[in-house]
């Protein structure tokens, strides 16, 4: 049979027997069969090991692998009848270090992440799984140590953190932005005399902010989430939060689509409130987007409008309004569509927009 | 309500919700700190106030909200990001109106405010 790389397992036993630092493998079953099974799983994981013994002043290590030479850079007899904490150094959690501390006193199985330093004085993070061992008579014999290097998570998670700060940085000065825009908007209306026409303006200009808003914490990926942006551009028409109904997948569009969508459903709920589901006491809007193949054969988003509970609705409005006419002339641009029809219980709309292929 | 308070440092905001306040009928003192902001308190009698979170240079607005508090003066927290708010400001549980919003809106929120204050 051949040993592979179990021989260095077994020259930390004989080291250690050698050293007299009490780790016999005789006396800790370690022998026979599943002593060499011990052997061979120890020399080839990739999982550094180590084993310290409590009984002997400052709790030395007694035993350590291959994986935890090469984790760590120390060879085995620098570590070896040493107590673990020489992995510790100046930039080392000491609330971590206090709870290690504490499962070793109590005897305590724990894991915890510490950032550890290697021969050379580089860091690395490690996810130290610790656990007592005990004998047939139930003594305390050993503590065994896992210590997985785990920077690169360490890493992600602080890019992940970084981005996401970013991102919401971002995401308030746009706001502010858009806020500033309102202000010169009403101001501007003032001085002009022009109130409704500025009310108009910054009405439009709002709903864009919102639907770009939830954008941009997506921007990484290039497109956007439809039904995000969706549900924040018809969020101030609902206060109370229960005209809409919302209905739609995680399906996706690019960021060009916004505002034209942005601003057709703004007029939507515009016309709603005047005319429609949101002038009458428990009237509700049914929202559904998906993507289908359009007529042309291209894939295409689809957003339906179903207005219900509204005042009836006796023959199709002659005067579509400039805000419809401005949402389809937008559309236009996109490739896109809208769709409106006047049914007796309520508005039925349909926006269609292609999507790039 | 006749005397309002504003603490904002984006000039345009500040000018839109004073005017927004001056058209409701009411008179609206502008500051831009916090140190202003009691100067104002302390000239002036004041039924409400407009504060914006955050100043600048890490400056926030709780130690007005802490006085107008203490005075059980009503009052709108307007900010763009609640997250950033603090945790001193939240536990006021004033009422927050996310910017952007219509200066109207702010304005008749405060009104609304100010009606069930005297009411309580």
């Amino acid at each position: 049979m051949q040993r592979g790389d179990g021989g260095g397992a077994r020259d930390t036993f004989d080291q250690a027997q050698q050293t007299g630092r009490g780790f016999s493998p005789e006396h800790d079953n370690f022998e026979g069969s599943s002593g060499l099974l011990f052997e061979q799983a120890m020399a080839q994981t990739r999982m550094a090991v180590c084993l310290s013994d409590p009984r002997q002043e400052d709790d030395p290590i007694v035993f350590c692998n291959k994986a935890f030479e090469k984790l760590t850079g120390y060879r085995q007899d620098e570590v070896i009848g040493r107590n673990c904490r020489f992995l510790q150094g100046p930039k080392t959690n000491q609330a971590q270090v206090a709870k290690l501390r504490e499962a070793i006193r109590t005897e305590d199985v724990l894991v915890v992440e510490l950032l550890n330093y290697r021969k050379d004085g580089s860091t690395f993070w490690n996810a130290l799984h610790l656990g007592p061992i005990y004998d047939e008579q139930g003594e305390l014999r050993y503590f065994f140590g896992s210590q997985w290097d785990v920077t690169d998570i360490h890493l992600a998670r602080a890019e992940e953190k970084h981005a996401k700060a970013m991102a919401r940085e971002v995401s308030h000065r746009l706001k502010n932005v858009f806020a500033v825009i309102g202000g010169i908007v009403n101001i501007t209306g003032r001085a002009m005399d022009s109130r409704s026409v500025s009310n108009k303006i910054n009405e439009r200009v709002q709903a864009l902010g919102r639907a770009y808003e939830p954008t941009l914490d997506e921007a990484a990926f290039g497109t956007i989430e439809v039904g995000q942006a969706i549900r924040s551009v018809l969020s101030p028409y609902d206060p109370e939060g229960d005209r809409f109904i919302f209905e739609g997948n995680g399906a996706r569009t690019e960021p060009n689509a916004v505002s034209a969508m942005g601003l057709t459903l703004h007029e939507l709920a515009t016309n709603a409130s005047k005319y429609g589901a949101l002038s009458a006491e428990g009237g509700t809007i049914a929202v559904s987007w998906h993507h289908e193949e359009d007529r042309h054969g291209r894939q295409a988003l689809i957003i339906d409008w179903k207005e219900t509970g509204g005042p009836a609705i006796t023959q199709t409005p002659t005067s579509t309004g400039t805000g419809f006419d401005i949402a389809e002339r937008l559309l236009a641009y996109s490739r896109g569509t809208l769709d409106r029809n006047w049914e007796g219980d309520g508005l039925r709309a349909r926006i269609s927009l292609p999507l790039k292929a | 309500m006749k005397s309002v308070l504003i603490l904002e440092d984006e000039p345009f905001i500040a000018m839109d919700l004073q005017l927004a306040f001056e058209d409701a009928g009411a008179e609206a003192a502008v500051t831009v700190s916090c140190d202003e902001a009691f100067a104002a308190l302390a000239e002036r009698a004041i039924d409400g106030a407009v504060l914006d979170v955050n100043l600048g240079h890490g400056e926030t607005c709780e130690p007005i909200a802490v006085e107008l508090r203490k005075r059980r003066i009503p009052f709108l927290l307007h900010t763009g990001d609640l997250d950033r708010a603090g945790e001193a400001l939240r536990d006021f549980e004033a009422p927050i109106m996310a910017k952007p919003s219509g200066s109207d809106d702010v304005v008749a929120r405060l009104f609304e405010l100010r009606g069930t204050h005297e009411t309580a």
